[in-house]
């Protein structure tokens, strides 16, 4: 199994850049009502586990909050590899992402220097990702340039167009991989100005019928177990 | 007073030149320019084409050239086009590029003495500091703290250190009093700044940098109404700042901060 997990991936957004190879053969919404904000880390473990994590993660330490692989649908795998995921394997170049983007509000850094190391990172995981793909049972690439790039360029179309286009050329190259491919994200994105914010708008795909409606980010936990299962 | 500055400006400069924007500012400056020679402008009409407009600017900009004959003269910095220059490499060095820089250029080209430019002291803080006469120099700097007096309005020029003068015929105008001459006038109005689906723009600039606001204004009286009841500044959809605290708190929140 291959899991696309990309960061404020809207379903508006993929719709408006024409991404027709992020929307699979099956599409839509997750609902998120569960959770009183769209936090990133809460979100992706819960997706991990199943389990609506947001009581257990504090938001001030989220960034080093980790679950066990016990705890998570990756137990059912012989060999899995993680790439930069929240709450598993997520990468510490995220601080120094994390002290530009602080950088910016206070006129320390500039968004250029924000955007740089927010296209390194997605990169150095790009490379990762196409090395791995067939040498395991589970691969999850996570890539956060959408939430990233969003946060301070949402508003500007012709930055967000490049991602989305950078996005959907991940979606293509791994389309004709002889398994079972879920793209998802934790929340969506919604302008604010030039800004942009997170809303509830997660999104998933798989390429093949699954017949989900609006399922919950913690629903997917059972049906990967049971794709495994099979 | 504002037909009376257009004269002033004409009759102390030998080359001016009104910039038009299309947005509704200049469409009435322009308008009044028309006023104030009878019909008939006398100096030519200046478009900084960054390149980023609204494509409704571009239609607009066009067909009221034509109607209202006038001689316009569209100007872009070719060379930072060439160069890719755009909003992500930063607002600030955009909009030095594709405006500031293409009108030096243009000033020095066609040696113009006075640009006739629709602000408004209510636009924003520093522009409370304009006078209706102010001069510019070569690198288009201001002096605030040492402009000439306007006393009994009475315009001079200073004899030195000085380009070119900016010429602003509705400086005390305030939004409000724009719509109400668009209104009073019939003047054509670029449709973006008509509500569609809850939205209009307020205050026109380039794409990438302006967000429409909420809004179910879709004629110039509703529109008219709208403001004279509005609490909000105008510029908001351009104004980076309100946003930029909201962002940084909602950031905080989600703990990236």
């Amino acid at each position: 199994m291959i899991i696309l997990a990309l960061d404020a991936l809207d379903l508006q957004q993929v719709k408006k850049y024409n991404c027709k190879y992020l929307l699979q053969e099956e599409y839509g919404k997750t609902d998120l009502s569960d959770f009183t904000q769209p936090r990133t880390v809460v979100l992706w473990s819960s997706f991990l586990t199943g389990k609506n994590m947001e009581p257990q993660i504090p938001l001030k330490t989220q960034w080093e909050f980790k679950v066990n692989p016990e705890q998570t649908f990756l137990k059912y795998f012989k060999t899995y590899k993680t790439i930069d995921v929240p709450a598993f394997s997520h990468k510490p170049s995220h601080v120094k992402e994390r002290e530009l983007l602080k950088g910016f509000f206070e006129e320390t850094a500039t968004i250029e220097e924000f955007d740089e190391i927010v296209w390194k990172i997605h990169e150095e995981n790009k490379k990762e990702f196409f090395e791995a793909v067939g040498k395991f049972d589970l691969l999850m690439g996570y890539f956060n340039l959408a939430d990233s790039i969003g946060h301070l360029s949402f508003g500007i179309t012709e930055k967000m167009a490049k991602v989305y286009q950078e996005l959907e050329q991940l979606a293509k190259k791994i389309k004709d991989a002889d398994d079972s491919i879920l793209i998802i994200s934790d929340h969506g994105m919604k302008a604010v100005g030039r800004f942009g914010d997170h809303n509830r708008n997660g999104f998933y795909s798989f390429n093949h019928k699954v017949g989900l409606n609006m399922p919950k980010i913690t629903s997917f936990y059972d049906l990967i177990r049971r794709d495994v299962e099979k | 007073m504002s037909i009376t500055l257009i004269r002033e400006a004409k009759a102390q400069f030998k080359n001016p030149a009104v910039l038009w924007s299309t947005g509704k500012d200049s469409t009435a400056a322009v308008w009044l320019c028309k006023k104030a020679f009878f019909g008939k402008l006398p100096f030519p009409v200046v478009h900084i084409d960054t390149g980023y407009k609204f494509p409704q600017i571009y239609e607009f900009r066009d067909k009221i050239a034509k109607e209202w004959n006038l001689d316009l003269i569209v100007t872009r910095n070719e060379e930072a086009i060439k160069n890719n220059m755009s909003p992500k490499k930063g607002a600030l060095d955009c909009c030095t590029a594709l405006k500031t820089e293409a009108l030096k250029d243009l000033i020095r080209e066609r040696e113009f003495d006075a640009l006739i430019m629709a602000i408004r002291r209510d636009e924003h803080g520093i522009r409370a500091k304009e006078r209706q006469f102010s001069p510019r120099d070569d690198n288009f700097h201001w002096n605030y703290t040492d402009q000439p007096a306007e006393l009994w309005n009475l315009y001079v020029k200073p004899s030195e250190d000085f380009s070119h003068m900016r010429v602003h015929p509705i400086l005390t105008w305030t939004e409000y009093n724009v719509w109400e001459y668009m209104k009073q006038e019939k003047l054509p109005v670029n449709p973006l700044y008509f509500a569609k689906g809850g939205k209009r723009y307020r205050s026109l600039g380039c794409m990438p940098c302006t967000v429409p606001v909420e809004s179910t204004a879709s004629n110039i009286d509703e529109i008219v109404e709208e403001i004279r009841t509005s609490v909000s500044p105008e510029r908001a959809g351009r104004s980076q700042d309100k946003e930029k605290a909201y962002m940084m708190q909602k950031l905080r929140s989600l703990g990236y901060m």
